[in-house]
Formats: structure tokens, C-alpha cells, sequence
């Protein structure tokens, strides 16, 4: 057992999970600074990766009285089917790459995605970044495999990367969040990629551009 | 170069987090796991029942679910598991092995585990159990744990005198045998 005394009243594990997702609470703030035992209890949240199962949930549909024009929906998407078919044919446009996805053997399809945190407010949906804003890299690939991954930073047109997180290793799942978080500055986008190694050394790269605002 | 090391975590998902059972389950799973492995000392467990929660709520989701509910679901959920006498040899033979959990808050000098858990549940009803976890588990002062579980603080102090009394006489039979 680690006994760890605190200086006080210890801040409860509910408050301080509360407080590692954003919650903002300066008398945690300022207790943690103080207090080694409360301090280790939240860099052990902060440093813990937890492995979730995928879950699944079912789509439901809404029901509802059934209106006259329902009874044309197959016709009618038959018709956009056709017309959807026509274009792509007469306008097929060469398979767009995914640079943000990679296929390592022994761990699977690896998809790389990035999280924003600005003033408080958090973005997955976003690849621009401005003044102050903090970035943390998440990781989706198959549950059952584990992997390295090392993250670098590369403005665009520059030859030398940046390494801003520790090379961490995962067990895989939905979205695994790595260790550490960087903030970008520059007027050029940059390039944030992974690069993931399977047990058997077998290994591979996705990456994502962030661009300034 | 333009990227440098930030210290400080970026929250995983705090807008809208309730908002659906996947958006929790990313933003509140990882903290509703700590928690129940904190209790059965397994992590494997504590998995299985933060993800079956999530499976049987999916039907009943409202946007009023948050952490502090999770908190107490989790609670009452692991508490199910130490019960169920089979489940209960298997997690304190897995305890022995488990790493060592921090104590801040102790009981009569002790740290919360899955045996003193067992052994209270054959002694104490389900509020008590609830407050013992609260306490001792989840390491809150009385008056969070009167909110949190949405009781006076009188009564916190009654159910944690009768904890006390329950773990003393415990340890009496302990050392007549």
C-alpha cells in the first residue's frame, strides 16, 4: 500500500476526475499544488490509459403514422440511386486517400485524430489552430492489439520535427487519448503524425494537418 | 518550430458529454473505471461493469446523466459484484496480486479493500455500503457525500459510527479465532 498523507482534507477522486476533464475549481488548483498525495492521486489520472470495448448502440427508429407520400419512397429513391450512379460514373474522381488512417500489421487500421481545447471548449472536429490553444492526439485501432506510437510535429516546409509527447504504448481500443498535450505556434500549418509500431516491429505513419486560422 | 510541450491535460470531452451514451462513455468511461478498479482491484472487471452500465442505460439515456450519477450507479454495480460470492473468491484471490492502491483516507488504520467490503456487506444494508465507498473508496468528506448521495449530514455521521463499530467488532472476532 502507498500512504500518502494529505495536507488536509483530502479533494475527492469524483473532484479531481472533475477537474482533469476541465472542470475549473481554483481550490483544487491550489490544493494539488500543495499537496504531494493529492497531486500523485491526480497525475495518476492524468497518466492512465483505459482501454474501453466498443459500444454499440443500437439506432432506434422513431414511430410514426405512416403519411400517403410514403408509399412513393422506394420509386423515389430508386430514381436518386440512378442519377447518383449516372454522375459518379460520368464524374469519377480517383479514390481519396485517407492520410489520417494506416493499416499496421499485428495491430490493424490505426486512425489518427486530434482533440482542441480553446478557453475551456473542446473541439474534435477541428484541424485550426490559433494563440493558446492546446492539442491532445487520440488513437482508434482494434481492442484486442496494442502498439507504440511516437508523435512529431512538422511545420510545413521544414525539414526538423518536433517530438512534444513521450513515446507512448497503448493497448488499443475506441479513441485512446495519449499521454501529454502540445499547443502550436507559427503563421504555417503543421503536420501532427503518429507513428505507430506493432510488437512484431512491423510499423506505420498516419498523420493530420493542422492549419493557422 | 512551431509545437511545444504542454504540461496541463486537455479535458478528453466536456461539451455535450451527456448528451449521448457514446460521447459519455468516451468522456466519463476511462473515470468510471479508475473508480470501479479501485473497488474490485481489478481493472479487467471494473471494464466489464463501467461497459455494461453503459449497455443497459442506452435504452433509458436522458441528458440529465453526469458523472456524479455514473459515480453512484458504478458504486451500486461494483457493490452487486462483491456479493455474488462467486465473483467475490475470484477478485480477493486477484487482490493479493493487484497493485497497491494509494490510501488517503483509512479505515481504522485500513485500506478499503474487496475482503472488508465482503465482509461488511454480510453485516451492513445497501446505504451504509454506499456510504463506506463514498468514504473510504472514493476518499469524500461528509458533507460531499451528503450531497452526493442526496442525504443529511447527520445521517453520513450515524452510518459511518455504525461502520466503525461493524470493523471493530469484526476485528474482535478476528482475534478470538
Amino acid at each position: 500500500m502507498i500512504a500518502l498523507a494529505c495536507i488536509g482534507e483530502p479533494i475527492s477522486w469524483l473532484e479531481l476526475e472533475l477537474f482533469a476533464i476541465g472542470r475549473d475549481d481554483q481550490r483544487i488548483a491550489s490544493h494539488v499544488a500543495a499537496c504531494p498525495a493529492c497531486r500523485h492521486c491526480l497525475d495518476e489520472i492524468r497518466g492512465d490509459l483505459v482501454a474501453l470495448p466498443p459500444l454499440v448502440v443500437p439506432q432506434t427508429p422513431v414511430a410514426r403514422a405512416r403519411a400517403w407520400w410514403s408509399r412513393l419512397v422506394p420509386a423515389i429513391a430508386l430514381a436518386a440511386a440512378a442519377v447518383i450512379a449516372l454522375v459518379l460514373w460520368r464524374d469519377r474522381a480517383p479514390e481519396a486517400v485517407r492520410e489520417d488512417v494506416v493499416v499496421v500489421k499485428g495491430v490493424g487500421e490505426v486512425v489518427l485524430g486530434v482533440v482542441r481545447e480553446r478557453g475551456g471548449v473542446i473541439r474534435e472536429d477541428v484541424h485550426s489552430f490559433g494563440a493558446g490553444d492546446r492539442w491532445k492526439v487520440v488513437v482508434t485501432c482494434p481492442p484486442s492489439a496494442a502498439a507504440s506510437v511516437e508523435v512529431s510535429v512538422t511545420e510545413v516546409g521544414a525539414t526538423a520535427s518536433d517530438h512534444p509527447l513521450m513515446p507512448a504504448r497503448i493497448a488499443c481500443g475506441n479513441r485512446i487519448v495519449l499521454p501529454g498535450a502540445f499547443t502550436l505556434t507559427g503563421t504555417r500549418a503543421n503536420r501532427v503524425c503518429a507513428h505507430v509500431t506493432s510488437a512484431g516491429g512491423d510499423s506505420g505513419t498516419a498523420c493530420v494537418t493542422i492549419a493557422p486560422e | 518550430m512551431g509545437s511545444r510541450p504542454e504540461s496541463v491535460s486537455v479535458p478528453a470531452s466536456r461539451v455535450d458529454a451527456a448528451s449521448d451514451p457514446q460521447s459519455a462513455y468516451r468522456a466519463y468511461g476511462p473515470a468510471l473505471v479508475r473508480k470501479a478498479e479501485r473497488i474490485l482491484r481489478s481493472r479487467e472487471d471494473a471494464t466489464d461493469v463501467v461497459h455494461a452500465l453503459f449497455v443497459d442505460l442506452i435504452p433509458k439515456w436522458n441528458r440529465d446523466v453526469d458523472l456524479p450519477y455514473l459515480y453512484r450507479a458504478i458504486t451500486n454495480r461494483c457493490l452487486n459484484v462483491v456479493r455474488d460470492r462467486g465473483t467475490r473468491a475470484r477478485l480477493l484471490e486477484r487482490e493479493q496480486a493487484a497493485a497497491a492502491p494509494v490510501g488517503r483516507v483509512r479505515l481504522e488504520d485500513q485500506v478499503v479493500g474487496v475482503g472488508l467490503i465482503a465482509a461488511l456487506a454480510e453485516r451492513l444494508d445497501e446505504g451504509h455500503l454506499q456510504v463506506l465507498v463514498c468514504r473510504f473508496v472514493d476518499d469524500m468528506t461528509q458533507e460531499e457525500i451528503a450531497l452526493h448521495l442526496r442525504l443529511s449530514r447527520k445521517t453520513i455521521g450515524k452510518r459511518l459510527d455504525r461502520i466503525r463499530d461493524e470493523v471493530i467488532h469484526l476485528r474482535g472476532q478476528e482475534a478470538a479465532s
